[in-house]
């Protein structure tokens, strides 16, 4: 297949292949039907691509301009509540596919590491919770008609449950 | 009572005639008796005999798979075969940075060929989208801004009856007669 993207531009984590401890003498299904796959499909395309030399098309990530906020909106000014509330949505997307990248990488390492993967897997296992932690105390409970609004009146309750708690143990 | 004797005895009659052919009699359908089949072993060249059996219709539902399954796959097989050979003779685009002062069209955002063809032909820009957006929304906050002020006028033009709603026109006072009360003793 072709690649996907240019590989300096977005890196990926140096891949760490371990060294195989093939414990039974069963052949590896998965391995026989990716060498089937890649021996039907792949190969055949690949070279008929690199043959034809054709002018590549390409596609870009967009770039989105920063607009003010909800909370530096004038009341009643609904043009620039929906502009709020659109960049809040993509925000909100951007959110959810770092905490997929963090979900892949913790998988992939406990993949590796097999069963000693809550030692050697430390890092993966820390960064992973405190992203967790951080998604679901902003974003936690929305619900599925989550809007720009219930987050920032969620961020209200939080600010408010912590100065409450600050006062109640400070006095 | 004589009519079905002799058609008893008829019956046992042409039975004796032919033993071999006694499988449909009615009297052994009816009268739940089971003719004593003589258990040999014959080799058959064929399948065995040949048997009517009777169960419900299943015209209906062959009928139905069958067209179901044709008119799937009358626009299935063309379907799959453009997007293999889009797969294979086209094949998907390459990410690559925004070049400098150059703005790509919308459709050049996405990856897949078809997906491009779609964005290209059929749908509007994402940014002419968020436009209309904006503007049906600026329509909608003047319309609800004009609706107050107008509530709010007519109530000041109720309370000081200064304006021009509310006026009620009377009569001209140059019309009144004043004759009658004009003289003092009348």
């Amino acid at each position: 297949m072709p690649k996907d993207h240019d590989k300096d531009v977005y890196p990926e984590p140096p891949s760490r292949t371990p060294v195989e401890d093939r414990q039974s003498s069963l052949p590896n299904p998965a391995l026989i039907l990716s060498k089937l796959f890649y021996y039907s499909v792949d190969l055949p395309v690949t070279t008929f691509r690199g043959i034809q030399s054709g002018k590549k098309s390409h596609y870009y990530h967009q770039k989105f301009r920063r607009v003010p906020e909800l909370t530096q909106c004038q009341e009643g000014d609904y043009v620039c509540y929906y502009e709020a509330e659109m960049q809040w949505r993509r925000d909100y997307k951007v959110d959810q596919e770092i905490v997929k990248v963090i979900q892949e990488r913790l998988r992939a390492c406990q993949q590796r590491e097999g069963p000693s993967y809550s030692q050697n897997c430390y890092k993966e296992l820390q960064q992973f919770e405190q992203v967790s932690k951080a998604f679901q105390s902003r974003y936690g409970d929305l619900g599925a008609y989550a809007s720009a609004r219930k987050c920032l009146m969620k961020q209200k309750e939080r600010m408010m449950a912590e100065q409450h708690a600050f006062a109640t143990s400070s006095t | 009572m004589v009519g079905m004797s002799f058609l008893r005895t008829a019956a046992a009659f042409t039975a004796r005639l032919n033993p071999l052919k006694r499988t449909c009699q009615a009297s052994n359908l009816l009268s739940r008796t089971v003719a004593r089949s003589e258990q040999v072993v014959v080799r058959h060249g064929s399948h065995g005999k040949r048997m009517f059996i009777i169960k419900p219709t299943d015209f209906y539902d062959r009928r139905f798979l069958h067209l179901l399954k044709y008119y799937i796959i009358l626009a299935g097989i063309p379907m799959a075969a453009l997007v293999t050979f889009v797969n294979v003779f086209i094949g998907e685009s390459e990410l690559a940075e925004i070049p400098e002062g150059y703005e790509p069209e919308h459709w050049e955002y996405y990856k897949h060929p078809i997906t491009r063809w779609i964005a290209r032909t059929f749908y509007d820009s994402p940014v002419k989208d968020y436009e209309k957006m904006m503007a049906l929304i600026q329509i909608e906050a003047e319309k609800a801004e004009m609706r107050q002020l107008q509530l709010e006028v007519r109530r000041h033009m109720r309370e000081k009856g200064d304006g021009p709603w509310f006026q009620i026109q009377t009569l001209d006072k140059n019309l009144i007669d004043h004759s009658p009360k004009s003289s003092p003793d009348n």
